[in-house]
């Protein structure tokens, strides 16, 4: 896949969390051009194109960033206050996606500017559902700006 | 705590007022080698002053006695008698040092009280800080176990949708059970979650409806009960004051309770009542449901127990226990009655609104 022309960055560190949100974004055919980063450094790396990812064309960024909480190295907050501290990158909707439904992660997220936020529910049809209505609101419903 | 420490400064300055009053009073005395000519002035304002400062009626009757003998003087004057003033100026000398030795004695007490509060302060903080280290590793093993328990779910059934044709009926029963416990498992994470958050959220409190919470909540679980012949009778309830989200709660816990507990009844009935007592107002919320033995009444707030099989009806058996600490939260108490097969009634009280 071209790496410029990445549309959703799932940001997640557990793999079976990731394939179950891919699963769930594939159904609604949303994840052709998705990549998968596995911990909030390599999300930074990624959309401010240093480090593993140097070569990629830092224009060339995603439409929806899909962000877990708890992760190793740095944080989802952290990446969150990063995104939105960036002119170019803060534009970009973020949506917080993590098992946290603890009221001070949400209004931190807030705080820090995310766009929704999304408690993963344990159920798999829930989670599916949730995902999936989602992926189809910020790809195709949601209008952002130019 | 702080008002511990005005109240000594107040018998301090009591303390000070009448010492110096004395002072003034022996001095005139040495002048004159007679009584001041309106003690009043000189000492018994001072004091009265104070009293009315500290707000103690004890004062009130010494200093009245004060000034009923410097009133009979003054009348015994006018009329040509005359008190021996030494004998007077010795009244007044007892009552100053009285009122001297009941404040410090006062001051002694305060102190003492002070010292005490001091060391239960230092204890309640390091209980609050146990308890919030507790909480925090509740939600953090609630949250993390979310996560392993969200794969077993997602993943059993991605067996099921992509290897349907390989997985016979046992197979797929099997797995179901699988899906059944984790669904178990996550309600019961999350009733962990709600009571630690049930301890730990601030309090707002503000007056609350308690008739229209009742209304609203129940027409909200009665939707995810529909099918279900449930009658409810909300009579007249006094106005609560409390933490709107919290009473909710709890509120939301009893009443999906008594929809549980008459399952097997047609109409089920609900009864949510009040009566008015002194100083708090209690609620009950009854049902003619399957009820519980008064032997077991001691177990029914208690964390995780149930007084009935998981296959009659399904719980945690942490509604409850989120009940009560909630109610204590508020300053109230919660108790229940029931028989067997003759229905159970939850009784809560609220203090009324406190302070000012």
């Amino acid at each position: 896949m071209d790496l410029d022309e990445v549309e959703i960055l799932l940001v997640e560190d557990n793999e079976t969390d990731a394939e179950l949100t891919i699963r769930a974004l594939k159904r609604k055919n949303l994840t052709n051009k998705l990549v998968w980063v596995k911990d909030g450094a390599e999300a930074l790396e990624f959309l401010f194109a240093t480090g593993t990812y140097s070569d990629r064309n830092r224009e060339g960024l995603p439409r929806l960033i899909l962000l877990d909480l708890r992760m190793p190295k740095v944080d989802g907050l952290e990446v969150l206050q990063r995104i939105k501290a960036d002119d170019k990158t803060k534009k970009i909707p973020v949506v917080v996606l993590t098992s946290s439904k603890e009221d001070k992660d949400i209004v931190e997220s807030y705080k820090l500017g995310v766009n929704s936020y999304v408690s993963k529910p344990v159920e798999f049809d829930e989670f599916t559902q949730a995902i999936s209505t989602l992926g189809l609101y910020w790809m195709l419903l949601n209008k952002p700006p130019e | 705590m702080v008002e511990y420490n005005n109240r000594i400064e107040n018998y301090r300055m009591g303390a000070l007022l009448g010492i110096i009053s004395l002072f003034l009073i022996f001095i005139y005395y040495l002048q004159s080698n007679s009584l001041p000519y309106n003690p009043f002035l000189g000492f018994v304002a001072p004091i009265f002053l104070t009293s009315v400062w500290l707000k103690r009626r004890t004062w009130f009757a010494p200093v009245l006695l004060v000034v009923i003998l410097v009133f009979i003087q003054l009348l015994a004057n006018r009329f040509g008698i005359r008190f021996y003033e030494d004998y007077f100026l010795l009244v007044m000398f007892i009552f100053a040092v009285v009122i001297v030795a009941f404040l410090s004695e006062r001051i002694e007490k305060v102190r003492s009280l002070n010292r005490l509060n001091d060391e239960l302060e230092k204890e309640r903080k390091k209980l609050e800080d146990a308890n919030k280290e507790l909480e925090a590793f509740a939600y953090s093993v609630s949250h993390d176990l979310r996560v392993p328990l969200r794969a077993i779910d997602g993943l059993s059934r991605i067996l099921v949708e992509d290897y349907q044709d390989d997985l016979d009926d046992e197979g797929k029963r099997l797995i179901d059970i699988i899906r059944e416990n984790t669904k178990k498992m996550g309600q019961l994470i999350d009733d962990i979650l709600h009571l630690s958050r049930a301890g730990r959220q601030e309090m707002n409190i503000t007056q609350i409806d308690m008739e229209s919470l009742f209304k609203n909540t129940f027409d909200e679980i009665k939707h995810s009960h529909e099918g279900r012949n449930i009658e409810i009778e909300i009579k007249p309830l006094p106005e609560a004051y409390g933490d709107r989200t919290l009473l909710q709660q709890v509120i939301s816990n009893l009443i999906s309770n008594s929809i549980k507990f008459t399952t097997p009844r047609d109409p089920a009935i609900i009864e949510v009542g009040a009566k008015k007592g002194d100083k708090e107002n209690i609620y009950y919320v009854k049902d003619n449901g399957v009820g519980f033995d008064m032997k077991y009444s001691n177990k029914l707030f208690g964390l995780f127990q149930r007084l009935h099989g998981q296959n009659e009806f399904e719980g945690t058996g942490v509604g409850l226990s989120i009940v009560q600490r909630i109610i204590r939260r508020h300053g109230g108490d919660v108790w229940g009655e029931g028989k067997v097969d003759q229905g159970a009634t939850i009784y809560f009280s609220l203090p009324y609104k406190k302070g000012k």
